[in-house]
């Protein structure tokens, strides 16, 4: 390992702008008048729905689209933020098939049979990719949330890495506030030595697979390949945490208490969103995955439905309880919304004009996968917010969302997934 | 052995490669309404077909042709300012198109043969623990492994995600923690409670609380003051306590009229605290198997009663529970019966033991019918099932002390007082031995074990807390993780050595590492010897173990996750609970096993005259004379429409949506599973026929809307007529002569509802017309030969890990003729691929 060192201080050049919550506090608005603000920087949040919505009542009328539309009955919760949400209609990803499936591909638009000889594969998510760029000066790369038993197809988060293999998915809000927030009381040397131990662990499995490796046939060593990919994903976090061991991690500056275990329903997703923007706030990370869940959702509203069944809804209580999942949702949107607005960032902008938040999922309801629900919000992409867009094209690929999304954050890839180029009319 | 020689026979024989190709009969069709727009010229919406290949052998054309028949699925294509085709002609095309495709899909996903190393699958991991440290874990931060629509077996699909290895380190932690013991044998320990006692003070606080507000308002509505002076806040509130009085109040005093009520806890389902109780073992006990024991009797003897018992879930499964049995109380009041049974409790897991009267598991659910039941007989008395004296708990009891779990690691003899370094070593070369399955460990390995154990000593542990260092490493390391086999030039050309064959025959048959027999066959060179391997596949079909492959193999070929899919209504379906749940999945587990061991024609699971039932499914399938929770082999009538698969309430439950039976579910089933003869898969974004939404229609009419469109029609006409035979069965599976339907359900109340008599004739897609579902099952249980191709297909690529592809069509056809003058029983099917030649190399 020599690259650690350059990484290192690499990292300490940047801790500057870690502590900048802290200076705030001691009086940085009269320091900032004199020297210039370094630009805030732009984060990504994707929020993955599950099931889907009920479509009669969710989308709006596809004759009002621009500025002028009315909001749907699923959507009234968002009244007050309509000029800062934009819908967009028309989107899909063609090799989806499965509705079963609908947060395995919907941040990657994969074909889950393209790679002759296997039954599954999966692609890079999109959040990945904004990782690999704003991950390098944030103390986690990215942070991909998840609600507890239900995932809505295969995968352990929205989030897959460049192999296309899953991202593991933080589920408890409890860890998640540990992870983010809380500094261990171990004196820095005995965490140090805890690193090297765990290092030292990962070479010895090193040596165990090596050995196996020689006997091994080319096909079964690329198989072994995907137990050294993930070693060296651990490394990667290993020497990523050493360099960070002994910065402090960043307190939210709204007071943020520790919270109880055993949060359910509504409140855990509230929680798990206020948690997102306090990671975002602190430059914890910039980019940050949910894949929410929609049966603790159902419970907190007081349905005695799992999601699943609701998404097959027909005219009777299914349908009304699809009905109230998606007031739910919208008004969770709506708190998030407004906790981004409120959320002051050091030179006195609010974050929500520096985040980028897609909202959606990969079926529209039942069976159906064209059309998948979007909604997008946050000036950090620089998209027009406040509009209904229905693409011409009933078949555009979500991927263009996507890459519009990831253009507009700065992220200036050519293409993703399936994509054909960007959506000019969600650009500002 | 002749099998062998057939096989080699067959292998021989070049076989051309079968892949996808659109025949010329449907080119005019594709060119006349496809290509006339989209072509070199015209490649209106930029797209072009007139440069598409005919034969689809790549994933791009693959995924063209995909395109194509969703557009015409959909409606889209051709649009409708264009010529249409006519409905026979589309149908046919579409047909045509989606079965090519499903053969692309099995061209393109075949390994030909290739058989890609695996980690050990969620299943197989818990059950090598399992053998390994006589400890269970819960994997359930592990993936699940088997949703990904091919086998849970199948190496080129199961992943490593990053975290995974530590998840397996932690995993492995915990079960040497449970394993490894240390000091004397914790002291037997027996504590009995009255459950009367919490329940009656329960009760009385309820009663008196709910009488005092009932005086209170009495005494405010003859006063004529205001409801402040009577402590209510409002008029409003006063009105919702006394509704509370009205609907509680009576309840509890009838419970303390019941004399019974005062000599033990008499459980009324579904009620609170008294449809359950709960024994708190303290926590701080050691973990072990305990002894519990119950003394109670039924109180409604006519009717049967059920007592679950299980521990209680806590956290976010609080009032859940983790059901260790349910049986039948049938003792009379004058004789209790005392029921016991043993309850392993572990340090991580549940203390709490539960009883009560069956129900479905999920809060809810049970608070739903508890509404709807205890307004039975005079309005006020609930419904009392049986009587509990007391509940006594004892323990811990151990077989050995210490316990096998801690043999397996350190051996039979007692560690030296002051274990060293070489103890250490010892330990970890005979653990390894076991934990990876006859690889060496190699020295490098080891002295790094070694100066991990070190380490933790100079940390200042003990030796046995030093030691899980080492050992927890080397079960998140790849030597045990994955299922090994040398390389080989080209697939079938490397012979498995013996080693690797126990391995994969083990897995296979057992979803479990080799026993200590097996592989000492394996070390001596024996089990490659013909006679010495088909003897150890029967001596391993004999073992219990067999069930871990019978449950997990079912469960995966039947595609039995549907029955968890949805949940049951438990309005319209109050009887399918849980524990009925629970018993029909076990009964195909059960009858593939009864099967198996008694070497019937695998007929039998098509149509046979017996079931294999508890006294639960017994109750459930109105079969008397099944007592005990036990499965046994009970015969049936012709008449009865159980025995066979088809009538099996798990597999017909599969079959619905939770509310209302699925003629286009069961109809698909039958077609992909008993007769071979998948459907396509069912094209997303077709447009949903909402007309019919909020009428009372029977299903069957709803059914024939799938005939009016031709992209419909092509599947639907082979698929519908066959569901229509079990139109017999409702939601959960119970015989039916009428549909019970309803619309516009507010409220929980029916605002219209109608019965619709049934009409189960139908047709099999060769023509078979039958009355019924007797004449249905008749006419599949003359498909047996389907039925095996199928099976075998499954057996192959669960066996061996890969899919089964059309390079493999001679095997197939190899195990199926000499199998068939046994019937293919699952023995002799299981027997011919083992002994085949791609089961025996790599």
């Amino acid at each position: 390992m020599n690259t650690p060192l350059i990484r290192r201080s690499f990292l300490r050049s940047s801790s500057a702008l870690i502590a900048l919550p802290f200076l705030e506090s001691l009086g940085f608005r009269r320091f900032a008048s004199a020297a210039p603000v370094p630009a805030r920087p732009k984060r990504m949040v994707f929020i993955g729905i599950g099931w889907g919505v009920t479509q009669e009542t969710w989308y709006p009328d596809v004759k009002q689209t621009g500025a002028e539309w009315a909001l749907p009955e699923g959507l009234k919760p968002l009244a007050k933020h309509q000029k800062d949400i934009t819908v967009i209609q028309n989107c899909f990803h063609k090799h989806s098939m499965d509705p079963h499936s609908c947060s395995t591909f919907w941040l990657t638009g994969a074909n889950k049979y393209g790679v002759p000889g296997k039954s599954f594969s999966n692609t890079i998510s999109v959040d990945q990719v904004a990782a690999e760029q704003f991950g390098k000066d944030t103390r986690f790369t990215s942070l991909a949330l998840s609600g507890s038993g239900e995932s809505h197809g295969p995968g352990l988060s929205l989030a897959w890495n460049r192999q296309g293999k899953p991202v593991a998915g933080l589920d408890n809000p409890v860890a998640t506030f540990h992870k983010l927030f809380s500094d261990e009381n171990t004196p820095l040397a005995q965490r140090q030595a805890a690193l090297k131990r765990q290092q030292s662990v990962l070479d010895t499995v090193l040596v165990d697979a090596r050995d196996l490796a020689r006997g091994l046939g080319k096909e079964d060593n690329d198989k072994l390949g995907e137990y050294l990919e993930s070693i060296r994903d651990i490394e990667i976090q290993l020497s990523k945490e050493g360099q960070w061991l002994d910065v402090p991690k960043v307190k939210p500056s709204d007071h943020m208490a520790e919270p109880k275990q055993g949060m359910s329903g509504d409140k855990e997703i509230r929680l798990m969103y206020d948690l997102l923007v306090a990671a975002l706030q602190t430059d914890a990370t910039r980019v940050v995955t949910y894949r929410q869940p929609v049966d603790v959702l159902l419970k907190g509203l007081g349905l005695k439905f799992a999601g699943h069944n609701i998404s097959h809804y027909t005219p009777g209580p299914r349908m009304e309880a699809s009905q109230t999942r998606d007031r739910g949702q919208s008004e969770l949107l709506a708190h998030l919304i407004e906790k981004l607005k409120a959320t002051k960032e050091p030179d006195g902008s609010r974050l929500f004009d520096h985040v980028s938040v897609a909202l959606g999922t990969n079926v529209r309801s039942q069976h159906y996968l064209d059309n998948c629900p979007t909604i997008l919000t946050g000036g950090g992409a620089g998209i027009k917010l406040g509009q209904h867009i229905v693409m011409p094209d009933a078949k555009t690929p979500l991927c263009n969302v996507w890459l519009t999304l990831l253009n507009g954050v700065g992220v200036n890839v050519k293409s993703f997934g399936d994509s054909t180029g960007v959506i000019e009319q969600l650009r500002a | 052995m002749k099998s062998l020689c057939f096989l080699l026979l067959f292998a021989s024989v070049a076989h051309a490669a079968t892949e996808a190709v659109i025949p010329d009969s449907q080119r005019a069709f594709f060119k006349s309404y496809c290509v006339s727009c989209h072509n070199a010229e015209k490649h209106k919406g930029k797209v072009r077909l007139d440069d598409i290949p005919f034969r689809i052998a790549d994933v791009p054309t693959a995924e063209r042709w995909q395109k194509i028949l969703a557009a015409i699925n959909s409606g889209d294509m051709p649009p409708d300012d264009e010529k249409q085709p006519k409905p026979d002609e589309k149908a046919a095309f579409l047909e045509v198109l989606s079965k090519q495709m499903v053969v692309a899909r099995k061209a393109l996903s075949d390994s030909g043969g290739l058989i890609t190393m695996r980690r050990l699958n969620r299943r197989e991991y818990v059950n090598t623990i399992r053998d390994l440290l006589d400890v269970e874990v819960s994997p359930k931060d592990l993936p699940a492994d088997d949703d990904g629509g091919s086998f849970d077996t199948i190496g080129s699909g199961l992943f490593f995600s990053s975290d995974q290895f530590q998840q397996y380190l932690k995993l492995a932690r915990v079960a040497l923690d449970e394993a490894i013991v240390s000091g004397l044998q914790p002291k037997v320990q027996k504590q009995r409670r009255d459950p009367e006692t919490e329940a009656l003070k329960h009760v009385r606080g309820q009663h008196d609380k709910l009488a005092a507000d009932k005086a209170r308002f009495e005494e405010w509505q003859k006063s004529g003051k205001a409801p402040t002076d009577f402590g209510f806040q409002d008029e409003a509130e006063a009105k919702i306590k006394m509704q509370l009085v009205r609907g509680q109040l009576p309840g509890y005093q009838s419970y303390l009229a019941e004399p019974l009520t005062q000599t033990g806890l008499v459980l009324q389902p579904f009620t609170g605290l008294l449809g359950q109780d709960q024994t708190r073992i303290p926590g701080n006990i050691a973990p072990g198997t305990y002894r519990v024991r119950i003394r109670a009797a039924a109180m409604e003897p006519a009717e049967p009663s059920f007592m679950e018992i299980g521990l209680m879930g806590n956290g976010e499964s609080a009032g859940e529970m983790d059901l260790l049995r349910c049986l039948r109380i049938t003792a009379p009041l004058d004789q209790p019966q005392i029921i016991e049974l043993p309850v392993t409790l572990t340090k991580a897991g549940s203390h709490t033991v539960g009883i009560r009267e069956r129900r479905p598991n999920t809060s809810d659910a049970a608070y739903y019918i508890g509404g709807t039941r205890s307004k039975e007989g005079n309005g006020n008395a609930y419904r009392r099932t049986m009587w509990v004296d007391w509940i006594e708990w004892e323990g811990p009891f151990f077989e050995q002390w210490p316990p096998r779990s801690h043999e397996l690691v350190f051996g039979k003899e007692t560690l030296p007082t002051n274990p060293g370094e070489a103890d250490a070593r010892r330990i970890i070369e005979t653990f390894a031995k076991r934990a990876f399955r006859g690889r060496a460990v190699k020295p490098e390995f080891m002295e790094r074990l070694m100066t991990h154990f070190n380490e933790r000593i100079v940390a200042g542990e003990k030796f046995i807390e030093a030691i899980k260092t080492p050992l927890s490493i080397m079960l998140a390391s790849p030597s045990f993780l994955y299922i090994a086999e040398h390389a080989a030039e080209k697939p079938g050309k490397a012979r498995l050595s013996d080693i690797e064959l126990a391995n994969r025959l083990s897995y296979f048959l057992w979803s479990s590492p080799p026993d200590d027999a097996l592989m000492q066959l394996a070390r001596d060179g024996k089990l490659s010897d013909d006679a010495v391997l088909s003897r150890e596949v029967d001596r391993m079909l004999a073992d219990d173990k067999v069930m871990r492959f019978i449950s997990g193999f079912t469960h995966q070929w039947l595609h039995m996750v549907r029955l968890d899919f949805f949940q049951f209504n438990h309005r319209l379906y109050p009887k399918f609970d849980g524990s009925v749940k629970e018993s029909a999945r076990r009964e195909v587990y059960e009858t593939l096993r009864t099967v198996l061991a008694g070497d019937l024609p695998l007929g039998a699971l098509l149509k046979s005259d017996f079931v294999v039932v508890n006294d639960i499914l017994a109750d459930y399938y109105g079969i008397d004379g099944v007592a005990g929770t036990e499965f046994r082999k009970v015969p049936v009538p012709s008449t009865m429409p159980r025995g066979g698969l088809p009538g099996m309430a798990a597999i017909l439950a599969m079959g619905s949506d939770g509310e209302r039976s699925s003629p286009v579910e069961r109809g698909a089933w039958v077609l992909s599973k008993l007769l071979n003869d998948a459907p396509p898969p069912a094209p997303a974004n077709v447009p949903q026929l909402s007309r019919f939404s909020g009428k009372l229609m029977p299903a069957r009419e709803l059914m024939l809307a799938h005939q009016e469109q031709p992209q419909c029609a092509q599947c639907h006409r082979r698929i519908d007529p066959i569901g229509f035979g079990l139109e017999n069965f409702d939601a959960v599976g119970r015989w039916r002569a009428e549909e019970y339907t309803e619309v516009a359900v507010l409220n929980k109340v029916v605002k219209q509802s109608k019965l619709f008599p049934i009409d189960a004739t139908g047709t099999l897609p060769d023509g078979t017309a039958f009355n019924g579902f007797h004449e249905l099952r008749d006419a599949l249980a003359k498909r047996e030969a389907d039925f095996a191709k199928g099976l075998v297909e499954h057996l192959i690529e669960f066996g061996l890990g890969r899919p089964c592809g059309f390079s493999d069509d001679d095997l197939v056809q190899s195990i199926l003729q000499n199998t068939k003058p046994q019937n293919y029983t699952p023995r002799a099917l299981i027997h011919a691929l083992v002994s085949s030649k791609e089961f025996r190399t790599k």
